[in-house]
């Protein structure tokens, strides 16, 4: 016979009052003192929302004057693969933060050694993590529609259904996602490498064959002149099964944009049972396994493993030979950590091995002979995308290094080595990897598409200056607003500081690939107008870029280093 | 209140508490000693269900911790040796959530809350954001929120760590005075002479093992030593560690 228990709380409404305090709050809290760094925030969330609406608004545009055959047919495919793309990626995002969140989090801790109840907290963080990765999906989403709807003149209820749409999708990705990362923490096997590995295997392997479907259609699409454009769209089958939650977005909101009233409610419907009921499940199986899953993670001790020097930790020493010993040891200290943590050059692999594939996929172009200017436009998109992994993946893994230092960051300081010297090694770092990255992505992909010397060198010039400009951005201005406080770097990234750093670099990667490279693709695309005459001209752009680059060394690096030196510990 | 029987945890090969049995009765203060990686916050984690044993049963208030958790916690109050506070709440809102998470009716909440406020001198700065405590000031309102709710049990890690020497010593009355008036007390601690000038009973765990346990007199008779606490700790501890080389 127990002891009596007081009365059970209404656990929700506590954590509602909880939710609505921490956000009043901070919300007060940024208004008295951190009030630039909001509107900064919404400033920027406007500059990407507006950027993607005039590129919408165009792109339509040229839809409606041009006449497209199948006009339709593209944009409800668009829609497919767009609700698809951020759907997965809500996937991903959704899984990761509430992973940290349900298992590493000192609240939760602290909140599992209260009797509040499994499925109440798993509700709190549930909203905590879908709120924090769906942000992006409404200020890229939001605009697209809202670009489309103005070009094809659609009824007022449009409008008013999009944010029923998006708040009941976000719902379906989240709930699976949640549901699936409780069951892994709590059924995983033993040997979690081999599971990864297999895991991973099969996603790369059915992803593979997906891509060289889409590569062949896209191939013969254009080879034919669009005749092949239906085989083309039939590769996104995956997408546009009844079955699958993006195609009934795009089928609703299609139906909305064409004035059918039920046709579009009838897929909201669908979206808003189905979320609901994913949620209510991940709920009931919150409330079954979180706990034993905890224990589960927590009491999952491994072997004893030894870790030893390793020849990359060598290799990564010489390649830095130039700097003193002192800031060598610092490098290889963060290159040990970041080999040590598969997470981080986990992306970096498959993101690169998905352009590397790209580009032989496009190689198929140069052999099916077609006009030799065509490869000056794959390669520059092959740039931009190289520059833009680049941006995303120093400012996930480079900006937060200062900030991760955080509370052991008085070891540092009382070390011998200056501050300077702290702020160089994690640049030389960042630099060296990212040379390495982009100089050998473009080398590569321009190879495999059979770019002419000139057009490799020029590449190789702007990729290093885009990859030395970047590192020493995120570097430096990761000094220069460090975060101490937060511990969880893609918290750091998605925070006011990591946009900042995001759209700055992107911003950087816009003018040097605009001064440098753009006026000699534009150059090459018309050289058959021109009678095949290049101006010089086409080069006036280099010094700039170059200036341009070297103030993005210098400006940032100079500000974080002014800005470590002033800091206290 | 207390009642762990043969309770066993591996974290994967390793063993980190090993077939532990142990009682502690309503309104006994218990410290629980032992080195580092002994395996005591295991075994607290173990208390407040935060971790389930690999083997055995742990009760709290006669409910199983496994399968009547949410019943078990009802009773509990856990301070960790890190606290948490939500750094956007005061501390006046912190321990009114508290208090609503425990299902306390609104005026008794409101009184308690006073009541812990002054008992740990919380009045200068219980409304400001809990994110500009200094450590002794979060360890503090930890406390009050920890007793605001009238717990049966309250699981201490390391109370002491970051109080002044005034706190410590108003602590030390207090968690007597608590012991007195009936609530259960589990105290982890490596600051002996606060086991030993407070605890009831003691018990002293290394390697998984709990190697002694009862009053100071208990275990005097066990080392065969009439030396203080620490005397009897390093010895009983020594023991085993030889035992374990030699075997």
């Amino acid at each position: 016979m127990g002891i009596e228990i007081p009365i059970t709380a209404d656990q929700g409404l506590v954590f509602r009052r909880l939710r609505i305090a921490l956000f009043r709050n901070g919300l007060r809290l940024a208004l008295q003192s951190s009030r630039t760094r909001l509107f900064g925030t919404f400033a920027t969330c406007l500059i990407v929302a507006a950027f993607t609406f005039g590129v919408g608004i165009y792109l339509f545009d040229q839809l409606e004057k041009n006449k497209i055959p199948f006009k339709g047919a593209i944009v409800e495919a668009l829609f497919d693969l767009l609700f698809f793309t951020l759907g997965s990626m809500l996937l991903f995002s959704t899984g990761i933060i509430l992973y940290a969140s349900l298992f590493t989090s000192p609240e939760t801790r602290f909140l599992l050694c209260s009797p509040a109840r499994a499925d109440h907290i798993f509700a709190t963080k549930f909203q905590g993590a879908i709120a924090f990765s769906s942000w992006g999906f409404v200020v890229l989403g939001i605009p697209i529609f809202l670009a489309y709807g103005l070009v094809s003149g659609v009824p007022w209820y449009f409008y008013a259904l999009l944010p029923a749409y998006l708040l009941g999708f976000v719902l379906l990705p989240g709930s699976i996602s949640a549901g699936f990362c409780l069951l892994l923490v709590r059924y995983m096997p033993q040997n979690r490498r081999q599971f990864f590995i297999f895991v991973g295997l099969v996603v790369m392997a059915v992803g593979a064959i997906w891509l060289y479907k889409v590569g062949i259609g896209l191939n013969q699409s254009i080879a034919s002149n669009g005749r092949d454009l239906s085989d083309l769209i039939g590769q996104f089958d995956l997408f546009r099964s009844g079955l699958t939650p993006s195609h009934w977005m795009s089928r609703g909101v299609m139906a909305a944009a064409r004035g059918e009233i039920v046709g579009s409610l009838v897929p909201l419907a669908l979206v808003w049972s189905n979320g609901l009921v994913l949620f209510v499940m991940a709920t009931w199986l919150a409330k079954r396994v979180y706990r034993s899953a905890y224990n589960r993670l927590a009491g999952s001790g491994r072997g004893k493993k030894i870790y030893k020097a390793s020849r990359l930790d060598r290799l990564m020493e010489s390649l830095v030979y130039y700097l003193d010993p002192r800031t060598r040891v610092l490098v290889v200290k963060d290159f040990r950590t970041f080999r040590r943590d598969p997470t981080q050059w986990a992306l970096l692999i498959i993101f690169g091995l998905l352009m590397l594939f790209g580009a032989s996929n496009f190689r198929q172009y140069y052999a099916a002979d077609l006009a030799v200017m065509d490869k000056y436009a794959i390669s520059l998109v092959n740039l931009c995308g190289t520059a833009i992994l680049l941006c995303a993946g120093l400012s996930r893994f480079i900006f937060p290094l200062i900030s991760l230092e955080g509370r052991k960051f008085w070891i540092l300081g009382l070390t011998p080595i200056s501050r300077d010297q702290l702020l160089r090694g994690k640049f030389a770092f960042a630099a060296t990897g990212s040379l390495i990255i982009a100089d050998g992505l473009i080398l590569v992909s321009d190879l495999l598409i059979g770019v002419p010397w000139e057009g490799l060198l020029l590449h190789a010039v702007i990729a290093t200056i885009i990859a030395l400009g970047l590192s020493a951005i995120n570097v430096g201005l990761g000094a220069y607003m460090p975060n101490f406080r937060e511990t969880d770097p893609s918290k750091i990234v998605v925070g006011f500081s990591g946009t900042v750093n995001m759209v700055t670099g992107l911003g950087f990667i816009v003018l040097v690939i605009g001064l440098m490279a753009v006026p000699f693709h534009t150059a090459q695309l018309t050289k058959k107008m021109n009678d095949g005459q290049i101006s010089p001209w086409v080069f006036a752009g280099m010094p700039f870029g170059l200036v341009l680059g070297i103030l993005a060394v210098v400006l940032p690096m100079r500000a974080g280093a002014r800005s470590l030196r002033g800091m206290e510990f | 209140m207390i009642d762990i029987r043969n309770v066993s945890k591996l974290y994967g090969p390793k063993v980190a508490v090993q077939n532990l049995s142990l009682q502690v009765p309503k309104g006994e203060l218990f410290a629980f000693l032992g080195p580092n990686g002994a395996g005591k916050t295991t075994t607290i984690k173990m208390l407040c269900g935060l971790l389930f044993p690999s083997s055995g049963t742990v009760h709290v208030g006669g409910f199983d911790l496994q399968s009547e958790g949410d019943s078990a916690r009802a009773l509990i109050s856990y301070v960790p040796d890190q606290p948490f506070l939500y750094d956007k709440l005061t501390g006046r809102e912190f321990l009114k959530f508290t208090a609503d998470l425990y299902a306390m009716p609104t005026s008794k909440a409101e009184e308690k809350i006073e009541w812990a406020i002054d008992l740990f001198h919380l009045e200068e700065f219980v409304d400001d954001l809990t994110e500009r405590y200094s450590h002794g000031m979060r360890q503090r309102t930890v406390f009050a929120a920890a007793l605001v709710h009238d717990p049966k049990l309250l699981i201490a890690d390391e109370p002491t760590v970051g109080l002044d020497p005034k706190s410590i010593r108003e602590l030390k009355t207090l968690l007597r005075q608590l012991a007195d008036d009936g609530m259960t007390i589990f105290l982890s601690t490596h600051t002996l002479d606060i086991a030993q000038e407070l605890a009831d009973r003691i018990g002293i765990i290394d390697r998984g093992r709990l190697l002694g346990c009862g009053t100071m007199k208990d275990l005097q008779k066990q080392a065969s030593s009439d030396g203080n606490l620490e005397e009897l700790f390093l010895k009983i501890t020594e023991e085993v560690e030889n035992e374990t080389v030699g075997a």
